[in-house]
């Protein structure tokens, strides 16, 4: 029999919000099915309700015609289940068949752990996937890509799986290995599974699925056939506009100024020797793969890391940060890629989040904080970045990943900088969010700040870049206007580290 | 967070359980002895609290920030000594305890060294501190206690004021003052940060390391001053005194809403938890409880402790994520 999974008026409401709102529809098997909506549109709730994380409000939902309520995804996962998640839920001490079979290991008569078993039975699945790994192998010895491999396997040697999930999986994957997952989701699709398929990419979501349910603000607005309805066309329905060619209609800042930061050969533990300048006023791109070193070259920078050779020179002065504290009294400050662990302070109120590098300047001779110079600027950063909350003193955490980010640069701003570094700044931010982000990019560009953006979305790089630098191996290999760059041109450089002026 | 909730002098659900545990054990205590409520018994609580509440009040800043202590006993028994043994070598009173307090601070400067520098994690890094210094004050007074002659000092133990002991003044002091800064200053909000995100505080601009220096050195102070307070009322500096009294300090502090995964809690709740364990451990002495089964009974109350700190976590985590339909 094959599948179907149905849902019927799910409501899921948080303290404010409704998360969910009386969401119904069908998704089919041997079909990957996309959710497609900005972030905060319901996308991950509903996720969380179907797989048991989360109790819905009111509403049901049924596999094959029988309603279902998970209390837990431990009980969704027994009854065919599995959410694969951005990060990841593995053990990394645990060998690949450990993970694999993860409370349910086989055992031999006397009741101990099986484990040439366990790997005999891990390896076949390995094999049908066609992963060049060991079922011996310690997860924490894999690549990102291959323990959400291990996830996947894990979800699928449970005989009865038939919803498997996948939210933003691609979201820190390489090009090859992105297409190994398509690989392995394509044979899934010909097994006759329900697939959901969450991501904000639409080369992706034109690529592997076959329908596109939409989500815009908790409502469902409908299911396409992928590829019958232009993209354009979706991303009106789920934002409620048309972004049109979103780079395309940005204000750029057409007036670059003069030389602002001068880095020259520096180099620290994690980087070699690299040097570039950047102008007032300039979007400077870094692009290349993960890995290549473009953070870990803003970390010495800003001194997070420590230098081991060379000079920051800004403003004509040689400058020398030991510390981010010491970037930051200088003008240079960076938002984190990581915004989770080096981001936000998910323990504090959006006004202390925004306030925390402001408190030097927001306290008195005795170190008291004066709570209105406080209230004033969380107020303008909650006004300027358009942060949706209802107040600033709302955790952090209860905010959408757009709105939390948008906090952080808020959060920057107020401090005044002269050299903003954005990395990855829209990593897993919905299209809508994205189109804010680069609008803000371009405002900070015209009122004279240099900024630096590490992205690797090459579309966004080339669309809001003045210059693009491109690192490979720890080193920067080339340089590029904006103008001329292609994405063959950023990848060849990326990948190979071929020196293309054109 | 209003500024109410930063100080912790707002009642919250979290806080009525707390009273109403404070409650019951007053209510059983005097049911096994009427004078467990009498004016001289609250103050002796309050006299036999004032050294664990200076320690609680540093473990407030320490585990708020992420780190803990288990030195102070040792340190509290060490400064007691190096007190008498200055102030019985003709040392005056006062050049003797500011010694004795830079000692404390530097004890608490070597526990930060340990945590930043060679990477320990507090727990053991304050171990290696508690056993070396522990040893020192047997070893600089030979392992016998040094009686206190001097006047002054001996004036710590016994002056009141208002009818209320000097110890328990500075108590109430430290309390207010430490209390004031965690809520409402540049270094309070510091140790929150921290607290949640060491990584993303550094990022912010913030100086992790210095903010857990201050916080050790600050504990090492106040180790301290509680040591010369409690020698005082001894008439002696005695090595062997205050063992486990981080113990209780510790139980105070998460009673009282401080959670070790860090950056929660906050000086009101310190407050309400030193008011509980103190008068569970003087009830137990007062109703006679056999001293081996005392050390079973708290135990027993850092269980609890330990327990209520795991389901405010699970509440916290509750009160973000899950439904409610209240506002809508």
């Amino acid at each position: 029999m094959s599948s179907m999974l149905e849902f019927q008026n799910i409501c899921k409401y948080f303290p404010g919000v409704k998360a969910l709102d009386n969401i119904s529809f069908k998704a089919y098997a041997g079909e990957v099915l996309a959710f497609l909506g900005e972030n905060g549109a319901g996308k991950s709730t509903l996720l969380k309700v179907l797989n048991g994380d989360y109790q819905p409000t009111s509403g049901k939902y049924l596999l094959d015609g029988v309603e279902k309520h998970f209390q837990s995804p431990h009980q969704a996962i027994e009854e065919g289940i599995s959410v694969i998640y951005q990060e990841r839920q593995i053990l990394l001490e645990l060998s690949v068949a450990e993970n694999i079979y993860l409370g349910r290991m086989p055992v031999n008569r006397f009741g101990f752990i099986d484990t040439q078993k366990a790997n005999q039975m891990a390896s076949r699945i390995i094999e049908d996937f066609g992963l060049p790994i060991s079922p011996s192998t310690k997860v924490k010895d894999l690549s990102i890509a291959y323990q959400q491999m291990v996830e996947i396997m894990k979800a699928y040697s449970r005989e009865n799986l038939k919803v498997i999930c996948f939210d933003e999986p691609t979201a820190s994957l390489s090009d090859s290995e992105i297409e190994a997952l398509f690989k392995i989701i394509g044979k899934l699709k010909k097994e006759g599974k329900i697939i959901i398929y969450v991501s904000h990419r639409m080369e992706e979501i034109q690529r592997i699925t076959d329908k596109v349910a939409i989500f815009k603000d908790g409502h469902y607005v409908t299911t396409v056939k992928t590829g019958e309805v232009p993209e354009s066309e979706m991303i009106r329905m789920m934002v409620g506009r048309d972004l049109g060619d979103i780079y395309k209609n940005l204000d750029r800042n057409k007036e670059i100024g003069d030389v602002l930061l001068e880095v020259k050969d520096v180099s620290s533990d994690y980087v070699k020797k690299n040097s570039f300048v950047l102008r007032k006023g300039e979007v400077l791109g870094f692009s290349g793969l993960v890995g290549a070193g473009r953070t870990e070259l803003m970390r010495a920078i800003i001194g997070a890391d420590s230098l081991r050779s060379g000079e920051v020179i800004l403003e004509g002065k040689k400058i020398q940060n030991r510390s981010p504290h010491e970037a930051m009294e200088h003008g240079i400050v960076l938002v984190p890629e990581d915004r989770k662990l080096q981001g936000i302070l998910s323990n504090l109120d959006i006004s202390d989040n925004i306030n925390i590098s402001m408190l030097d300047r927001n306290s008195n001779g005795l170190g008291f904080v004066d709570a209105k110079k406080e209230a004033k600027i969380a107020e303008e950063g909650i006004r300027n970045f358009k942060i949706k909350t209802p107040s600033a003193k709302k955790k952090i955490v209860e905010l959408s990943g757009g709105n939390q980010q948008k906090c952080i640069v808020a959060r920057w701003i107020s401090t005044n900088p002269k050299v903003l570094i954005l990395d990855e700044p829209t990593k897993g931010i919905d299209v809508g969010a994205k189109s804010e982000f680069y609008q803000m990019i371009c405002e900070f560009a015209k009122q004279g700040l240099g900024v630096i953006l590490i992205s690797s979305e090459l579309p966004e790089v080339m669309g809001l870049s003045d210059r693009i630098i491109v690192m490979r191996a720890r080193q920067i290999v080339g340089e590029i206007s904006g103008d001329e760059a292609t994405e063959s041109t950023l990848l060849s450089m990326g990948m190979i580290g071929e020196v293309k002026k054109a | 967070m209003n500024t109410k909730k930063k100080t912790g002098l707002h009642i919250d659900g979290d806080k009525l359980v707390l009273i109403a545990a404070i409650i019951v054990v007053f209510a059983l205590f005097t049911s096994l002895n009427k004078n467990f409520l009498s004016i001289t018994n609250m103050i002796n609580i309050l006299i036999a609290a004032s050294l664990v509440g200076l320690v609680a009040v540093g473990h407030t800043y320490l585990i708020i920030a992420g780190q803990n202590d288990l030195s102070p006993g040792s340190l509290a028994a060490f400064s007691g000594v190096v007190a008498a043994l200055l102030v019985s070598k003709g040392m005056p009173f006062l050049a003797a305890i500011v010694i004795t307090i830079f000692c404390g601070a530097a004890v608490g400067y070597f526990n930060a060294f340990m945590v930043n520098k060679i990477h320990l994690e507090a727990f053991i890094a304050t171990l290696v501190t508690q056993s070396i210094i522990r040893g020192f004050a047997y070893i600089i007074c030979g392992g016998k206690p040094v009686s206190i002659s001097n006047k002054t000092f001996l004036l710590i133990g016994k002056a009141r004021i208002l009818n209320i002991p000097v110890s328990v003044w500075i108590m109430i002091i430290c309390i207010v003052v430490f209390g004031i800064v965690l809520a409402k200053t540049k270094f309070g909000r510091s140790v929150y940060a921290i607290g949640g995100s060491m990584d993303a505080a550094r990022l912010a601009g913030l100086n992790p390391k210095r903010i857990i220096t201050t916080c050790y050195v600050m504990m090492g102070i106040l180790c301290s001053i509680g040591g010369i307070i409690f020698a005082a009322r001894m008439n002696s500096g005695q090595p062997a005194a205050n063992v486990n009294l981080e113990f209780d300090a510790i139980t105070a502090v998460i009673l009282g809403g401080v959670s070790f995964v860090g950056g929660v809690g906050n000086m009101g709740g310190t407050i309400l938890g030193i008011i509980l364990i103190q008068s569970f451990n003087t009830g137990l002495t007062m109703v006679n409880v056999p001293s081996f089964w005392q050390y079973v009974a708290k135990g027993g109350l850092l269980l609890f402790a330990l327990t209520t700190d795991y389901i405010r976590k699970q509440k916290r985590e509750k009160d973000l994520l899950a439904a409610s339909m209240k506002n809508l």
